[in-house]
């Protein structure tokens, strides 16, 4: 029985982790552009709810609320700042620095520094036989998996998708076919951004939620897609499987500082090795 | 020629500047100096090589716990010396540049976002191991750091007050600003600069990339060292946040503000926007982080080459179309 709560835990985990890291991927995989913001994006929908339960707002209400809001903040940064520097890849890194610092701040400015707590809205417990689980984080298991698979299929299978896909691969032929690439990226953003919003409201009852955690999910997610590879969208299941499950099980059987160490260093070593991924394709020229 | 001009003109200015400052300014302005140090050191390698470091406090850190527990008398064998402690300083994060650059740049290599993004996990990574060493003092870090010695053979020559250690401070911030000055106009200058626009191009004309970029890397990574070493006998006080991420981003966004590509205007960025945040965080309290991180994105999108250097450099071109029209 020890080893299938661990095990429970990192799959939680690496589901959370594969939603930021899909978010990260559209947008980095699309347009190049490394959105440093990300994480802030996401404890912005972990704040939603805690502004939702302040207001006694139903908790379910929250998580419909918590991925619209951030994606109407997410079209604001495209339209604001990001569509200025497409053509300028790194300078996007500090540009969305600055965003999230700002955001960050914005943050402390308006729920102070201190760490904040939400209630899950359900409190029993699953259990068969010897094993009990918290039925929430069954919950959240169950939302992140569907949103996973909505997002690939709407990216291998709608026209949405199909034309994202033709903009990743061929970004001037497709201009030329009549797709509008602006367009395009714009709600590729947008729905990266909503996807970290949500992932953060899901996850909001059982973190704490404070100003400083959107980095603790940022770094890992970033390291997943570099990682998994950024060609194939299901580069990222890989990697923040491989990140996530360390992480999660090294945590539990060793310590947390051992295991983010561990985890940083292996995949320091595996981008190195394989720049392209796990799953990308070795060129050879 | 006119770059050291500017160089000097800026130096000249700081120099007097203990004379007519109080005590408290004073000791403020040796923090700054250590802080354009620093910077200087992720201009070159950034603005310089082409090489985006997100985790220079790396190099700042490993030098500033080596000078400490050197000149804590830690390392039993090797006496406890401020002239040793700065060169080990300077050597131990050197090579852990020279280790670091060789597994990321050799062969196919790292560059560009997927650098930026592994240096940072590799801060984050130092910050944790420095927090959880408790050797080094772990969470707390190490205290009591003895400040600068001049004293040579036995003879100790403690400098307590603000005033000398600024004048010390300065003619060693001076002396590398002239130094990188000069070698950024020398011959390895302008290889950096074809490192940074063409690699492709310089390895067909027989240079090694490879080469070129653990230079200038080590370079970065020793002068970033130097910084460190220097802050901690200022500051007595050696901590894990001086080898982790913040500090790395805070350098990141200095170089930025104040212009990448000019050493000069990054040495005034790390002074200008930390004089500001002396100044303006007493003024807008808690809205200073907002109004630095609105502030980076406007000049990162509008001024691409630093709010500093973007004059500089205006006024050093007219200056010299005036001289070639007379």
């Amino acid at each position: 029985m020890d080893i299938i709560i661990p095990l429970v835990d990192a799959s939680s985990y690496i589901l959370i982790l594969i939603m930021i890291a899909l978010g990260l991927m559209i947008v980095f995989g699309m347009m190049g552009v490394i959105n440093m913001a990300h994480g802030e994006l996401f404890m912005i929908g972990a704040y939603v709810m805690v502004l939702c339960q302040s207001h006694n707002l139903p908790f379910w209400l929250g998580l419909v609320l918590a991925p619209i809001m951030v994606a109407f903040i997410g079209l604001l940064i495209e339209t604001l700042l990001i569509r200025h520097i497409y053509q300028r890849p790194l300078d996007t890194i500090l540009a969305t620095w600055g965003l999230s610092i700002a955001l960050k701040q914005a943050i402390v400015l308006v729920f102070g520094p201190e760490a904040q707590s939400v209630s899950a809205p359900v409190d029993e417990s699953f259990s068969i036989g010897d094993f009990s689980y918290p039925i929430y984080r069954l919950f959240i298991m169950a939302a992140s998996l569907f949103m996973i698979i909505a997002t690939f299929w709407i990216f291998l299978k709608t026209d949405f998708g199909l034309m994202a896909r033709a903009v990743i691969a061929r970004p001037h032929t497709s201009e030329t076919l009549g797709i509008n690439t602006r367009r395009i990226y714009r709600w590729s953003f947008v729905f990266g951004t909503a996807l970290a919003g949500l992932a953060g409201a899901l996850i909001a009852p059982t973190i704490s939620v404070d100003p400083q955690m959107g980095l603790g999910y940022l770094v890992p997610g970033f390291l997943s897609i570099l990682v998994g590879g950024t060609g194939p969208l299901a580069g990222v299941l890989a990697g923040a499987g491989a990140i996530g499950g360390t992480n999660s099980l090294l945590s539990v059987w060793v310590s947390p500082v051992a295991a983010q160490i561990a985890v940083f260093i292996l995949a320091i070593i595996i981008i190195r090795m394989r720049p392209s991924g796990l799953l990308g394709e070795r060129d050879e020229k | 020629m006119k770059n050291n001009l500017f160089i000097i003109f800026t130096f000249a200015l700081l120099a007097v500047m203990p004379l007519i400052l109080s005590d408290y300014w004073t000791g403020q302005l040796n923090y700054y100096l250590i802080y354009g140090l620093f910077a200087l050191s992720l201009s070159l390698v950034w603005g310089y090589g082409g090489i985006l470091c997100f985790g220079q406090a790396i190099f700042f850190g490993i030098g500033a716990y080596v000078m400490a527990v050197s000149t804590k008398g830690m390392l039993s064998p090797v006496p406890a010396n401020f002239y040793l402690g700065l060169s080990l300083a300077c050597m131990a994060a050197a090579a852990f540049a020279a280790l670091l650059g060789s597994f990321l740049f050799a062969g196919k290599g790292i560059n560009g976002p997927y650098l930026a993004i592994i240096t940072l996990a590799i801060a984050m990574v130092l910050e944790r191991l420095m927090s959880n060493w408790y050797a080094l003092g772990g969470y707390n870090g190490l205290l009591d750091i003895p400040p600068i010695n001049l004293g040579l053979f036995s003879y100790d020559l403690e400098i307590w007050d603000s005033r000398p250690a600024f004048y010390i401070l300065w003619s060693i911030v001076f002396c590398i600003t002239l130094l990188l000055g000069w070698l950024v106009k020398s011959d390895f200058g302008s290889l950096l600069i074809a490192l940074r626009t063409n690699p492709e191009r310089l390895t067909y004309f027989g240079f090694s990339p490879l080469q070129i970029k653990l230079k200038v890397f080590c370079l970065s990574a020793a002068i970033a060292g130097l910084a460190g070493a220097l802050f901690v006998t200022l500051d007595g006080f050696a901590s894990p946040t001086l080898i982790g991420f913040t500090l790395s981003t805070e350098v990141l966004i200095w170089v930025a503000l104040g212009g990448k590509e000019l050493l000069i205007a990054a040495f005034l960025g790390a002074i200008a926007t930390r004089l500001a945040e002396n100044w303006l965080s007493e003024l807008f309290g808690d809205y200073w982080l907002l109004i630095l991180g609105f502030l980076f994105m406007v000049s990162v999108v509008l001024f691409p080459k630093g709010l500093i250097a973007t004059p500089i450099q205006a006024f050093l071109k007219r200056f010299n179309s005036n001289k070639n029209a007379a």
